[in-house]
């Protein structure tokens, strides 16, 4: 069984980091308020560019490789996901589960072979 | 008491969050939501005791897929006044799937409160191993007894890979030259370079 | 810690446990700022003295306290929030940077009982929470509305997830070697793994390899030089920072630091022994210096590697960053765990 009492400072600690960035963020804002220092205009509120507005909506739409390579980034992450609980039992699957685990590894070797050859992983 | 008031916290986060995935009216807005509920449901995970399973959670779902997620939300031009033009013309069709899914929904609850179902006798097999976590049991069961599904879902991956690169990826010429690192490195300063010493007066004849 | 409350100040056992916590949940927490506010001193005279500059020298004996002057200024700045901006975003962007950066020290072991959540798989929760660090980044850039933040953005987020592909790979050797995904079991693995005598995974053959690319891609991880492309300042001004000001300013910095100390932390637990004192052997009272003392040493011993890199080494080109990532690293070390596990099947499990 899973000790949670390991688990409820990790919980103590996300409130507190969490309120100690909160805090971070806001008083500043507070304290510009009373010292005078808070005293926006139009200007200084545009977003930054050469000294005129943005000619276009700045959230363009985008290279597709960055979708490709999200995508990639799932299967492997999902992949190393199978392997951390085969990397601590490896003393109780022993063969088996080693060759089983190579050949799943082959598989997506195949994949990973699949992409650089059409070039998938190319950048330029 | 800690634990129940943690699974209380968690539990109202998930589902006021998943509420705010369908009712925010920005994408962004509802995949950030979506985000803050996968946390949560991480937390409900490890107080049931998995731990593993909460963190691949974090991992794959909050780590990866969500990031897809967003990148496709942000970079997708959506136009709102398009998408509610088009609100008339599916509305038919969006009432019979909410129709479908509250039957469902109904057939659920009325099966929940029918009994439990038995969907196999448990062998033995997935007793924790005693002083071993539980990450540890799930190898020693996932890479023995399941491993047919395990390769099976090697191939699911392998094919997602495939289809996903064959869905986007465009053949491009590159524009500019291509950089070759190999033969940048191969490179040595002998067959390079050209050592030549001119007479006074003369010129060099490359 | 919770004895000290519970015998000494006679509380009762539930308070003395949540004191205890709550105290080494700041003791973690504070020195870690300290610590950061240091730390950019540090860099920033490591950084002057390769280039034959003198660094901060003006506040406080030898500029000892020039963050904290650039602290306080910072402080005392206007919060500007840009009107095209998605406000409420805008504002969570550095508190997510920050929280996460903070959180991810909740497993680090600083000594054999000195660790606030000893969890079974703490090294899993490492990669998880750093892998949250992509949210800072992508919605600030989104929620400031502007050109550079949200090209910025795009590059980070690319960049992180590609250097966390093989960086799970190489966490994957360690766990093998250790044969637990404990922080704490991971360092005691090493005492003597170095030939009998050399307490660190680094000197073994198969690890070598896997620690450099841990240290390479610990750098791209937190876009450190020479993979700062987020925040390239001849392309993209200062990346998805661009938009802000004041203490939110200072917060993407702070976790910044924060991350790279993790990293060097990690460097430090899974690759040269953690706590534990560099040799096996025990002629001076070696092992009595506290372990937090050894950890702090090797954290800064690569926190000056970093800095060095970031001094001499020129900035990547996008398209040789991401063939590093996929070409290079992503192969070698999916060869590596296919190696190391061969070899231990061989020699310990087989």
């Amino acid at each position: 069984m899973v000790d949670l009492s390991q688990y409820l400072p990790i919980l103590l600690f996300l409130f507190i980091a969490l309120g100690l960035s909160a805090l971070f963020v806001f008083l500043p804002m507070g304290v510009s308020r009373l010292t005078g220092a808070h005293n926006p205009d139009a200007e200084k509120l545009s977003e930054y560019e050469c000294g005129f507005p943005a000619f276009e909506d700045p959230r363009s739409q985008f290279d597709v490789r960055f979708y490709l390579i999200a995508i990639l980034f799932i299967v492997f992450d999902l992949e190393a996901a199978f392997l951390f609980p085969w990397a601590v039992s490896l003393d109780l699957t022993g063969w088996p589960g080693w060759i089983t685990m190579m050949i799943f590894l082959g598989e997506l070797a195949v994949g990973l072979a699949y992409a650089w050859k059409v070039g998938a992983l190319e950048w330029d | 008491m800690i634990q129940t008031l943690a699974f209380y916290l968690f539990a109202v986060l998930v589902t006021a969050s998943a509420t705010m995935v369908i009712l925010s009216r920005n994408p962004v807005h509802s995949v950030l939501w979506l985000i803050l509920s996968f946390f949560n449901a991480a937390g409900l995970m490890v107080l049931v005791g998995a731990e593993f399973i909460a963190l691949l959670l974090v991992i794959v779902y909050v780590g990866a897929v969500a990031v897809l997620f967003l990148f496709v939300v942000m970079m997708l031009d959506i136009d709102f006044s398009e998408l509610r033009a088009g609100f008339m013309k599916n509305f038919p069709i969006g009432v019979a799937i909410a129709v479908v899914l509250l039957t469902e929904l109904v057939l659920g609850i009325g099966a929940y409160r029918a009994g439990a179902l038995q969907l196999g006798a448990p062998t033995g097999d997935a007793v924790p191993i005693p002083g071993r976590g539980n990450i540890d049991s799930l190898g020693a069961v996932l890479y023995t007894d399941y491993l047919f599904l395990f390769e099976a879902a090697g191939i699911i991956l392998l094919v997602a890979m495939v289809g996903a690169i064959v869905l986007t990826h465009r053949e491009q010429k590159a524009t500019r030259g291509h950089q070759n690192i190999g033969k940048q490195v191969r490179r040595n300063p002998d067959e390079a370079t050209v050592m030549k010493q001119p007479e006074v007066g003369a010129g060099v004849e490359l | 810690m919770t004895d000290f409350f519970q015998n000494t100040l006679g509380m009762s056992y539930e308070f003395a446990w949540f004191t205890a916590t709550i105290a080494g949940i700041l003791l973690i927490a504070l020195p870690l700022m300290l610590a950061v506010a240091m730390i950019i001193y540090v860099d920033r005279k490591v950084w002057a003295a390769i280039a034959l500059r003198r660094g901060p020298n003006v506040v406080g004996p030898f500029g000892l306290l020039q963050s904290f002057a650039d602290g306080l200024k910072v402080f005392l700045q206007e919060t500007i929030i840009p009107s095209a901006a998605n406000k409420g975003l805008f504002l969570i962007a550095p508190i997510v940077t920050f929280t996460v950066a903070l959180l991810a020290w909740a497993v680090i072991p600083f000594g054999p009982e000195a660790v606030l959540a000893d969890i079974n798989i703490g090294l899993l929760y490492v990669l998880a929470i750093s892998s949250l660090g992509v949210y800072g980044v992508v919605v600030s850039g989104w929620a400031s509305n502007s050109k550079y933040p949200f090209f910025s953005a795009m590059r980070a987020a690319a960049q992180m997830i590609s250097y966390e592909v093989s960086i799970g790979f190489i966490l994957i050797c360690v766990i093998l070697y250790a044969g637990s995904s404990n922080l704490n079991t991971i360092i005691v693995a090493q005492i003597g793994h170095g030939f009998g005598l050399v307490n660190a995974f680094a000197f073994n053959l198969l690890l070598f390899p896997m620690w450099v690319m841990f240290l390479i891609s610990s750098l791209a991880e937190t876009a450190r030089a020479p993979f700062d492309l987020t925040e390239a300042e001849s392309e993209l001004v200062a990346g998805y920072q661009t938009e802000y000001s004041s203490m939110s300013f200072a917060l993407f910095w702070l976790g910044e630091y924060a991350n790279v100390l993790l990293m060097a932390a990690l460097n430090a637990i899974l690759f040269f022994g953690g706590w534990l004192p560099p040799l096996n052997i025990d002629l001076i009272p070696w092992f009595d210096i506290p372990g937090f003392i050894w950890l702090f040493a090797k954290i800064f011993f690569f926190f000056f590697v970093f800095s060095w890199v970031k001094a001499t080494v020129p900035r990547f080109r996008y398209d040789q960053l991401m063939r590093l990532g996929w070409k290079v690293f992503l192969p070698l070390s999916l060869a590596f765990v296919v190696l190391t596990s061969g070899w231990l099947m061989l020699t310990r499990y087989g």
